[in-house]
């Protein structure tokens, strides 16, 4: 299947062209929202970064860098704070380089002097980092199993045959947590089939097709779905190409879909 | 200088008259935000939670419900799914306040943007109330105030904390209410602070948070006193978790505690409490703003810019250089201590000062520039 993608100098080709404004700690998030609003890019809003300890050190640090290589992703303007304990200079070592710019609010003057900087460096990045339109080869597609899916089998053998990549999140705690899993695993498109008890989200950097179950929730808000619950294989597959190749997912066009870090200790 | 805020129905005080766009879910997080751009003057949060019944959800539940009837609160506008879980949370914030709501749900909205259209015009209706209510004159037992370090650093405990004790310490002989958090950040210091107790039972709860808190870290296999120090406190001139505590603890001045509460409990009647909260600046301001805290102060060695959603906060320099160098982030500096030019009583009184003229209305360096962080503490997993 080939898809008409667009090739990041640093991250292979994805199927949309985003600049991510990274928070690495949570007190740059507000900081980040600022300059992402002014230019137009991508940013989110966590909790993450600091009074983390044990094996989210290095989870969280890793999720960090598989957002900001995900190859849905042009250019990334790191914010920091300063004193946190995920470094955002270590973090940024990490993260395709010449492509990202990394910022410390500390050192930058506050919060103002930091938002004028990332701001201007975001416009530079843009401009020197454009994305170029190129064929896509091999599609990777993440699958969130948030619920039991029916023809499912039907759809791994029709992608199979289409040699589209399949990746798979299993876990039943929401969709948001399979995203997070699937981002990793670079998906460029993710194919949601959320719990019957669970409105469709989406995640930031990927666009995410959501198929609607049968339940009264779903039914009731069925116009947030971009395909109906006795939507063929076939049809599945048709979204699936038509969305990689451009067209806006509905999670997209609301713009809805907070990230779930995956942590597994408590904070200090 | 006299106090002035707003009777709440329950007994309690605001000195902010908020609206406030409360989401349940996160895939709402989005809309709350589209509100509060549609609608200036009106403030959202946004959190990370799915609406599932994870380990947490206790926790999570007491937090959520604790903000939306926060005392500073006027109204708020709770985005829904629809769902059991949800009403579970109202009910909980219902105990507390009988703050009006607005419920918006998506499944009788029937799509995010309708659910956004009717949120937005709840919430401006709701602004004009709360631009109607006058303030009046309030008693000094009105102040719940909420004390707050982080990026701290070698002048932590000889400027800004003991001084923000000071300062503690008058509002709480009048009748006030005042919390210090942080388990982490007493760690070392427990055994002083337990001298302070009330009773002998209170001083036993104080000792016994903090060896729960040291129990679930060493439970992870991590040394807490290995950890921290962070190495910005460390850059800052911290050596020790110990050193960090001794510093910390001096938030609270030398008052009596006359209670211990678990994170995002409200406190039953006036004194000094210690809450149980995590270090972390925001799941602790978050806590707080759970537990009714409507007046913090945070004390930074490094400076940072963050906030809270519904609780104005304070923020003191404890060092001149920083205060000089990050403006937009600091409203008082307390490192004159050190530079000699004025002491702690005399800083002390400027703190008191200013945290009566913000419950009087003064805008925070915090709130101009927009900073009103919430998050959900967890202690658990974020998937389990």
């Amino acid at each position: 299947m080939k898809i008409q993608g667009i090739k990041h100098a640093d991250r292979g080709v994805g199927v949309r062209d985003h600049q991510l404004i990274l928070p690495s700690v949570v007190c740059s998030t507000h900081v980040s929202r600022r300059i992402a609003t002014e230019v137009g890019a991508i940013t989110f809003a966590h909790q993450n970064g600091c009074g983390i300890i044990g094996i989210d050190v290095s989870g969280i640090d890793n999720f960090f860098i598989d957002l900001a290589n995900h190859p849905n992703v042009n250019s990334v303007v790191v914010t920091a704070l300063g004193c946190e304990t995920i470094q955002g200079n270590e973090l940024n070592d990490k993260i395709a380089q010449d492509s990202t710019h990394y910022l410390v609010i500390q050192e930058s003057g506050g919060v103002e002097g930091t938002v004028a900087s990332g701001v201007a460096h975001a416009r530079e990045l843009s401009a020197k980092f454009p994305g170029t339109v190129a064929d896509l080869d091999l599609l990777t597609v993440g699958l969130d199993l948030s619920r039991d899916v029916a023809n499912l089998a039907e759809i791994r053998a029709l992608f199979a045959k289409e040699n589209i990549s399949l990746v798979e999140a299993t876990q039943r705690s929401g969709s948001a947590a399979n995203f997070s899993s699937l981002m990793s695993q670079k998906a460029h498109v993710i194919l949601s089939f959320p719990d019957e008890n669970q409105p469709p989200t989406g995640f930031p950097l990927i666009p995410v097709i959501s198929i609607a179950g049968s339940g009264a929730l779903h039914q009731a808000i069925i116009s947030e779905f971009d395909l109906a619950s006795s939507a063929s294989a076939a049809e599945i597959l048709d979204c699936v190409i038509a969305i990689a190749n451009g067209k806006k997912s509905k999670s997209e066009l609301s713009n809805n879909g907070e990230i779930v870090a995956p942590r597994s200790v408590r904070s200090v | 200088m006299s106090l002035t805020g707003y009777k709440r129905s329950n007994g309690e005080w605001g000195f902010r008259n908020h609206v406030l766009i409360a989401p349940l879910h996160q895939m709402l997080s989005q809309s709350a935000r589209a509100i509060e751009e549609a609608v200036p003057g009106v403030v959202a949060i946004s959190h990370d939670w799915s609406g599932m019944r994870e380990k947490d959800f206790d926790r999570i539940a007491k937090t959520l419900s604790g903000i939306l009837v926060n005392p500073n609160v006027f109204h708020t506008v709770i985005l829904a799914i629809g769902t059991d879980i949800e009403s579970e949370i109202l009910s909980l914030a219902q105990a507390h306040a009988k703050t009006p709501f607005t419920i918006v749900t998506l499944k009788d909205a029937g799509s995010l943007q309708a659910l956004t259209e009717l949120g937005s015009k709840a919430a401006a209706t709701a602004l004009n109330g709360a631009k109607a209510l006058k303030r009046e004159p309030a008693p000094w037992s009105a102040v719940v105030l909420g004390l707050e370090c982080g990026g701290s650093d070698a002048y932590s405990g000889i400027t800004a904390n003991p001084a923000l004790g000071v300062a503690s310490d008058k509002f709480v002989a009048d009748g006030a209410t005042s919390i210090l958090g942080e388990t982490m950040e007493i760690l070392g210091a427990e055994h002083l602070l337990a001298l302070r107790a009330i009773t002998p039972e209170v001083g036993q709860q104080i000792i016994d948070v903090v060896a729960r808190y040291e129990k679930s870290i060493n439970y992870e296999g991590i040394d807490i006193r290995g950890a921290q120090p962070s190495r910005g406190n460390i850059e800052g001139g911290l050596s020790t978790l110990e050193e960090k505590s001794l510093g910390a603890a001096k938030k609270a001045g030398n008052a009596q505690f006359t209670g211990v509460l678990d994170y995002a409990d409200r406190p039953p009647v006036a004194g000094l409490y210690f809450m149980d909260t995590p270090g972390h600046d925001i799941e602790q301001l978050s806590g707080f703003a759970a537990a009714g805290v409507n007046i913090a102060v945070f004390t930074t060695g490094r400076g940072t810019p963050t906030g809270s959603a519904v609780i104005p906060t304070i923020k003191v320099a404890t060092n001149t250089e920083m205060a000089d160098a990050l403006p937009d982030l600091i409203d008082l500096n307390a490192g004159t201590i050190a530079d000699g030019t004025q002491t702690l009583e005399e800083v002390g009184a400027l703190i008191y000062d200013l945290i009566l003229r913000v419950a009087n209305g003064d805008e925070t360096r915090a709130e101009i520039g927009g900073h009103h962080e919430f998050n959900l503490s967890r202690l658990y997993g974020s998937t389990l």
